[in-house]
């Protein structure tokens, strides 16, 4: 029954949520709640960024914030086992030899909605947010754009 | 993605520049552990600039002035600072060739880069950032060698700190690694591993074959594996080929059980310089050595 009741009650919400009205920007995280690095990073030190913000991609920008390239929780996993290199050797390589510089994005001023879509068509958790000039705005994550469409605020870590 | 593969240029208007790099000839850096008189180290240059000359390989005149880590206090230590600088001055001068000393004070840095084209740090040294500030503080390019008790990826940090002082002109160089006590090994994949941080590579076969004081209270060696090693490495990419030689070896002043005779110098720069040329004939045929995704 409560399960019932549960449903119910978002939907209302959700409902009465005109999802249309928020934007990208309205939702993101800011730039000092996600990890950002420089693309001199080491592995080890990305880590550590990642596990300070309890998120599992890093946003990897040059001196003069443009987007580089993203590493995610999935590239790690991925690199652990192809690469089999010590791994005090791996804890010192450049970030950027291993991120992706194919990522997706999206821009701030685009409906939140186009934002969930992108994530859930390529069933990502995150979305970096730059400008047309691809400086790094923030970060679309997955749990504060629901928050927003179910009309509920949440912590954001 | 490993750095861009930077060249380095070596030597001043006064002398011979070398070049040292991706697809550049093979250089080689060579000549007396220590400098042990005017007269001994002019003539083993004459005679090592005579052999190059003849195969038509750059060189760099290596030898040094004071010998900190010897095994004992009763080792010859050097001539100093002074006075072994102001041999390399002349001989640079004489046959117009680069000369380089490595220096274990960072007092003596500055010294050092007046007289010597390339400054180097010794193995054992080689994470002190002391030693590090002072040899970037030269402005001269570093010879940087890997310490025995360093892996190869390792060095990448004393490269940063290197860079973090305004040095951008670096050649790393392995010189073996520990296994176990008095014994080293080489492992040729430093090569490569090193080569990612951007900065060529050398080769020192001389001191990889040492036996670090394996007869108590002096070094050993088994200088019949140095044409082995040299031919492994320089297949394996290295930019530099670095020897220590001496015309009489069992009478060297230092290091007398890894010094190269030097009657041996040709056939081994001759070999090592065939395999350079092949080596980078394989890099045009066939491209990077990369076959993994992952490096």
């Amino acid at each position: 029954m409560n399960y019932g009741y549960l449903l119910i009650n978002y939907t209302e919400k959700i409902m009465s949520t005109n999802i249309n009205n928020i934007l990208v920007s309205d939702v993101m995280l800011a730039t000092d709640s996600f990890p950002i690095v420089s693309q001199y990073h080491l592995i080890r030190e990305t880590l550590e960024t990642m596990n300070k913000f309890k998120l599992g991609i890093a946003c990897i920008v040059d001196s003069n914030n443009k987007l580089l390239a993203v590493i995610t929780d999935g590239d790690l996993r991925r690199i652990l086992l192809a690469s089999q290199k010590p791994l005090a050797s791996f804890f010192v390589d450049d970030v950027l030899d291993y991120s992706s510089s194919y990522f997706k994005f999206v821009e701030p001023n685009l409906p939140l909605k186009v934002g969930i879509d992108i994530m859930g068509n390529h069933k990502i958790w995150d979305l970096p947010v730059v400008d047309n000039d691809g400086s790094l705005l923030g970060l679309l994550h997955l749990h504060p754009a629901i928050n927003a469409v179910i009309n509920k605020t949440m912590p954001i870590s | 993605m490993a750095s861009q593969s930077k060249t380095i240029l070596i030597g001043s208007d006064e002398v011979k520049q070398v070049k040292v790099g991706k697809n550049e000839p093979l250089v080689f850096i060579g000549g007396p552990c220590a400098i042990e008189s005017r007269d001994h180290a002019f003539m083993m240059a004459e005679k090592i600039q005579t052999i190059c000359q003849r195969i038509g390989i750059d060189w760099i005149y290596k030898s040094c002035y004071d010998k900190d880590c010897r095994s004992s206090p009763k080792s010859f230590h050097g001539l100093g600072l002074d006075h072994g600088l102001s041999i390399l001055n002349d001989l640079k001068k004489q046959f117009k060739i680069p000369v380089v000393s490595d220096f274990s004070d960072p007092a003596w840095a500055k010294a050092t880069g007046e007289v010597c084209d390339l400054v180097q740090v010794p193995a054992y040294l080689c994470r002190q950032t002391s030693i590090l500030r002072a040899a970037a503080l030269t402005s001269k390019p570093v010879h940087l060698k890997k310490g025995q008790y360093m892996s190869p990826w390792n060095m990448k940090n004393s490269v940063r700190k290197l860079e973090s002082f305004g040095c951008h002109k670096i050649l790393l160089t392995d010189r073996g690694s520990f296994f176990g006590y008095n014994q080293l090994v080489n492992d040729m994949t430093s090569f490569p591993i090193m080569k990612r941080t951007g900065y060529p590579v050398c080769f020192d076969a001389t001191h990889s074959i040492q036996m670090p004081t394996s007869m108590g209270d002096v070094s050993g060696g088994q200088r019949e594996f140095i044409p082995f090693l040299v031919r492994a490495a320089t297949a394996c990419g290295i930019n530099a080929l670095f020897m220590e030689v001496h015309n009489d070896p069992p009478n060297a002043l230092s290091d007398p059980n890894t010094v190269l005779d030097i009657q041996y110098l040709e056939q081994i720069l001759n070999q090592a310089k065939t395999l350079h040329e092949l080596r980078l004939s394989f890099d045009q045929l066939y491209g990077e050595d990369n076959v993994h995704k992952y490096k």
